[in-house]
């Protein structure tokens, strides 16, 4: 049981990896695309689908794997940042058809995506052990593949060539490898079997529900014209 | 101030300037639902006006309650790692299932009704908005499960120096959340209800257009309110004998808790002989011109007696942060240092507090520049030629 939560975790935190980083990958282009509407256009149905596979991944942390939230607070700062420049970058993107300047929320959307970004790179290097430089590079290493997953994405969403498949799986990567190696640390810290047995048999009968929601917006907002609500 | 009392101010802020936007959440969404209902069925230009104008009141105000969601989960692992030390067998399986049985789903769906606007299938773009408002609730009930276990820690036993999940039947069964939930979920109705009437009043009094528009929902707002607030005057007092039973000195001895919960007692009466007084006269209230400027005036004191009632209900829960059990002192992270929780309060409090100033900025606009120009569910523009 314990590995079937650990399962949950990876498959979650990978997802968002996935998902999120297409979303951080525009925001990082922003400077450089031309037509932000359009851009922004593209992945604005999809951002409030794959943010939420990181606070279901924290859930997730909590619930079964509570003797590992030490890791939170153990990179305190890389935690506090990621947080600030998520919040800033969702307010980007409600407030930038609203409020003051398009241009002020939309460096805040590429500023907020890159701090998550760098934010990601000093907690998994944290994590691992490693330094706030070796961190910091990671982070931009990650930022990097964003940046490539997003313009796939951009390119399969707004002119139907090619597919964000194949990023979406390297996005994953700087993810899943800190995980795999800390599998047996995460598994060896999980819930009594009572708490994990009570959340199984609670999960289970949505997890259908949870699949058939995110293939919705899929096949809902996969193509046809860009909405322009962001 | 030290380290603890930054860390207890820092959630403190967060969760009320959270709770404004949830609590705001709550009552709207099942009345747009219903609106939104009520336009697949007649299909009039009116039903959709008033579905998009209030729906977009809502999705910008949940905005907000998304951003200070986020800031509220991770705090628990930042600032509060003892609490998970001592308790998180059991304190972590409600909040793990709400964010996965609940919120992912919310998030998703409202996604699906905010994008889903000439694109989905009529019913079904309806019944998106639906699940929203059903996971909403779904939400707000097991977050009510993880603080009820705070005030009254049922379903553990404790094996060694932790807590362990015995029942998880008697974690949902507690005489804290009994009858805490319905009285969150009502007011949430009475907030929703008055801020319906508060902006209706301001188009009424201003003879803006769309007079019919918002006749209609002050009428709707008058009746929300009406129930909302019988219902959480109700069962606030339906609160007092299963909540002394397992926290007998909860407000004696508490100065703050004791006050909150005095003022708001007082304001929910208050507000309960409003709506029950507009109730009497809600066939002429959209004509009394003099009631409009009085019902915008009341529209703050829904949302000054909830967070009463929270400080109420968790100053009353002081000093302990699992009753009996756990003192907040002994949950703060271990090695907590100043320049940590002062980084991280100048970024959530800071950032937050802006955003929400701004967000009510946005919303007051929308009411004010009414259902003439609302981006949500706006016929997209005709495609123009690809230029990426």
């Amino acid at each position: 049981m314990e590995i079937l939560w650990f399962g949950a975790l990876a498959l979650l935190v990978a997802g968002y990896f996935a998902l999120e980083g297409f979303d951080l990958g525009v925001g990082l282009l922003l400077p450089v695309t031309a037509d932000r509407d359009r851009a922004i256009g593209a992945v604005g149905p999809f951002v409030l689908a794959n943010e939420v596979w990181l606070i279901a991944a924290a859930g997730v942390l909590f619930g079964a794997f509570p003797a590992c939230e030490y890791a939170l607070s153990a990179n305190y700062t890389a935690v506090v940042l990621l947080l600030v420049s998520w919040v800033v970058r969702d307010a980007g993107l409600w407030f930038r058809r609203r409020l003051f300047t398009r241009a002020f929320w939309e460096w805040l959307i590429t500023l907020g995506s890159l701090g998550v970004c760098l934010a990601w790179g000093l907690l998994l290097a944290g994590l691992a052990g490693f330094s706030f430089p070796f961190g910091l590079l990671y982070g931009l290493l990650i930022a990097a593949l964003f940046v490539m997953h997003g313009r796939r994405f951009l390119d399969w969403r707004l002119t139907g060539v090619g597919t964000p498949l194949v990023t979406g799986a390297l996005a994953a990567v700087p993810a899943l490898v800190p995980l795999a190696g800390m599998a047996g640390a995460v598994i060896g810290n999980a819930a009594p079997s009572a708490t994990l047995t009570v959340l199984t048999f609670m999960v289970l009968p949505f997890v259908p529900v949870m699949a058939g929601a995110q293939i919705w917006v899929w096949k809902a907002f996969g193509k046809g014209p860009v909405p322009a609500y962001f | 101030m030290d380290v603890l009392d930054l860390a207890r101010l820092q959630f403190a802020v967060t969760g009320s300037l959270h709770f404004l936007f949830v609590v705001l959440t709550l009552g709207l969404a099942p009345l747009v639902a219903i609106m939104h209902t009520r336009y697949a069925r007649t299909g009039t230009t009116l039903d959709e006006r008033m579905t998009r104008f209030w729906g977009q009141i809502y999705v910008t105000n949940y905005a907000l309650g998304i951003v200070t969601g986020i800031v509220m989960e991770f705090q628990f692992g930042l600032s509060w790692s003892g609490l998970t030390h001592y308790a998180g067998d059991v304190f972590g399986a409600p909040l793990a299932l709400e964010t996965l049985i609940a919120f992912f789903l919310e998030s998703t769906f409202l996604g699906l009704w905010i994008f889903g606007w000439h694109r989905l299938p009529k019913w079904l773009h309806v019944a998106t908005i639906w699940l929203v408002t059903i996971t909403a609730y779904a939400s707000a009930f097991w977050i009510m499960v993880a603080n009820s276990f705070l005030q009254h820690p049922a379903g553990a036993v404790r094996d060694g120096d932790v807590l362990r999940l015995d029942d998880f039947g008697a974690l949902l069964t507690n005489p804290s959340l009994s009858m805490a939930l319905p009285h969150v979920l009502s007011a949430g109705l009475t907030v929703g209800g008055f801020v319906v009437m508060g902006a209706s009043a301001y188009h009424l009094f201003r003879k803006t257009s769309d007079q019919e528009l918002f006749s209609r929902s002050l009428r709707m707002g008058i009746w929300t309110a009406f129930v909302g607030t019988m219902m959480v005057v109700g069962f606030g007092f339906a609160q007092f004998g299963p909540v002394t039973s397992v926290q007998p000195d909860k407000f004696t001895d508490r100065p703050l808790a004791a006050l909150g919960l005095g003022f708001m007692i007082l304001l929910g009466h208050l507000l309960q002989l409003i709506a029950l007084l507009l109730v009497v006269v809600v066939k002429w209230a959209p004509r009394w011109r003099f009631l409009h400027p009085l019902i915008v005036l009341v529209t703050p004191l829904p949302f000054v007696a909830a967070i009463l009632g929270w400080i109420a209900r968790e100053e009353g829960r002081q000093p302990w942060m699992i009753w009996e059990r756990l003192k907040v002192a002994d949950a703060l992270t271990p090695g907590l240092t100043q320049a940590q929780i002062t980084l991280s309060f100048a970024g959530f409090v800071g950032v937050l507090t802006l955003l929400a100033v701004a967000d009510y900025v946005l919303i007051s606009r929308i009411v004010r520049r009414g259902p003439d120009e609302i981006a949500l569910g706006e016929k997209p523009a005709p495609a123009p030629a690809l230029t990426f």
